[in-house]
């Protein structure tokens, strides 16, 4: 072959190149998306899990609305424990025999499994984000932080964005319709999950996330540049403004 | 099985029912690279070239007039991706080249596997942009680009201008969406096509509809 050797030089370069373009956005992105999908799967699982144990128990699947706590209490205590505990005074649920309920069991050790694992995940992502993103991880939390940076592809270019692009982010439909049609600009994309624009009046969200945007804006700057820390400060900024705590 | 074309070499098809498909003969027996199907004929393994896939394909099934692509072409391909595209030029040009280039490690890492029996791709972990960083190889035949920029068009005649050779062809796979969402695609196109008739000559464009939506296909031959 007439490039034999560029070829092999090139193949070698890239072998190492590749090795060493694995950094801690790649595994901080990994992780946000996987608790994506553990989360989905983990609503679908107990959804049916309790579709199953209402045959059983339905004054407690009733009652309990948390996915987490229903998933784990229904292993810990028997129905007699929980009705009690509800003040059910009688059950319209099936006396299912132990094999019936066997299977339920199984199902519900699996949901409660697929919590502790997003739970464990959660804590290496903020283990690795007090290196990686001190200042973001404090003003947005873990999980907001790890979506932003998935939505840019890594803290580099994150940091380079504008705070108008930040308020934004995650609403890239909305955002093509107006620059288009002349719509209305959407007022915020993901930074809705974030409680000092979900807890505020809706005619209040454009405005409290713009003011975030401009304070994460400057907090991945200097997280980027590894400058120092100053997410204390940021976030008293934003509750101050406010006048609330988050 | 039989040509599409003659004037492009290694490029198959066979009517099925009221469709055509393009084929390449498969490299590497056996493997596949995007789950294209693969079709036997004799001791031969061709492998389906999907046109909603690669743009390159698409431009094909559009009746694209000619690209400059020779069993023994020299290609600099600009964008290449995880190497769909790439996979079949392979296939093609049997006894030439391909100098592959995009910048991003996650595609590339789909790249490196499927280039690692093809033994006439080169492949590089760069800009096109920065020229430099694969000044190393030779004039082509044939330079394509296919890398979804706003600035793409001055990216393409920066690497036309150092690479091609006289009388060679270039081969750009155009975004509308990429130069600028508030125009329409037709505006951008024209302004395109402009701006590449100022420095060169178009022999052929095509859009790229039904396969991709608001794209289009441009072929330029530069002067001798
Ligand atoms: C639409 S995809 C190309 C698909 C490919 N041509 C095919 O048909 O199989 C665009 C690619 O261009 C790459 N790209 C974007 N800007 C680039 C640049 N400046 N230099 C090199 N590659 C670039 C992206 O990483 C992406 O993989």
């Amino acid at each position: 072959m007439a490039f034999e050797k560029l070829r092999e030089k090139c193949l070698n370069k890239l072998r190492k190149d590749l090795k060493d373009s694995v950094n801690d956005d790649n595994l901080i992105i990994n992780a946000v998306n996987a608790i994506d999908d553990l989360e989905k799967t983990g609503n679908m699982l107990v959804t049916r899990l309790r579709e199953w144990y209402a045959l059983y128990n339905p004054e407690f699947e009733k009652w309990m609305t948390n996915q987490e706590k229903f998933s784990d209490l229904i292993l810990r205590k028997d129905k007699k424990t929980l009705l009690e505990e509800i003040h059910a005074k009688y059950s319209i649920g099936a006396d299912l025999s132990r094999e019936d309920l066997e299977p339920i069991m199984i199902l519900a050790e699996q949901a409660r499994d697929n919590y502790a694992i997003i739970n464990d995940m959660k804590k290496y992502m903020e283990f690795k984000m007090r290196k990686h993103c001190p200042n973001l991880l404090e003003v947005v939390g873990v999980m907001l932080s790890g979506k932003l940076l998935a939505k840019a592809g890594s803290l580099k270019r994150l940091s380079q964005y504008p705070a108008s692009t930040i308020q934004v982010l995650g609403a890239e439909k909305a955002l093509f319709r107006h620059i288009r049609t002349g719509a209305r600009p959407p007022r915020h994309g993901m930074l809705v999950q974030h409680p000092l624009v979900a807890q505020a009046k809706q005619k209040d969200h454009g405005k409290r996330a713009r003011t975030l945007a401009d304070k994460i804006a400057i907090a991945v700057k200097v997280d980027y540049f590894k400058g120092e820390f100053i997410g204390k400060k940021l976030k008293k900024a934003l509750e101050d403004k406010f006048e609330v705590k988050y | 099985m039989e040509l599409l074309n003659k004037k492009f070499p290694g490029v198959y098809c066979k009517k099925q029912g009221k469709y055509k498909n393009i084929y390449t003969l498969n490299m590497v027996k056996g493997q596949k690279v995007y789950g294209e199907r693969h079709y036997k004929e004799g001791p031969n393994q061709f492998r389906e070239w999907a046109p909603e896939r690669s743009k390159l394909g698409a431009a094909m099934m559009k009746g694209i007039s000619q690209t400059g692509i020779q069993e023994d072409s020299l290609i600099l391909y600009l964008g290449s991706a995880s190497g769909t595209t790439v996979s079949h030029l392979s296939d093609i040009c049997t006894k030439g080249t391909i100098f592959a280039v995009d910048l991003a490690p996650r595609v590339m890492r789909d790249f490196y596997f499927m280039m690692e029996k093809r033994l006439n791709i080169v492949p590089f972990l760069a800009s096109a942009n920065h020229v430099e960083e694969y000044a190393e190889i030779p004039q082509v035949d044939v330079l394509f680009q296919d890398i979804a920029q706003r600035d793409q068009v001055r990216i393409f005649f920066k690497n036309y201008d150092k690479f091609l050779k006289p009388g060679g062809f270039g081969l750009l796979s155009l975004k509308a969406r990429s130069i600028d969402v508030t125009k329409k695609p037709g505006v951008i196109f024209k302004q395109v096509m402009d701006e590449l008739n100022q420095r060169t000559t178009v022999v052929d464009y095509r859009k790229l509809e039904p396969y991709e939506k608001d794209h289009a296909f441009f072929v330029v031959k530069k002067r001798v």
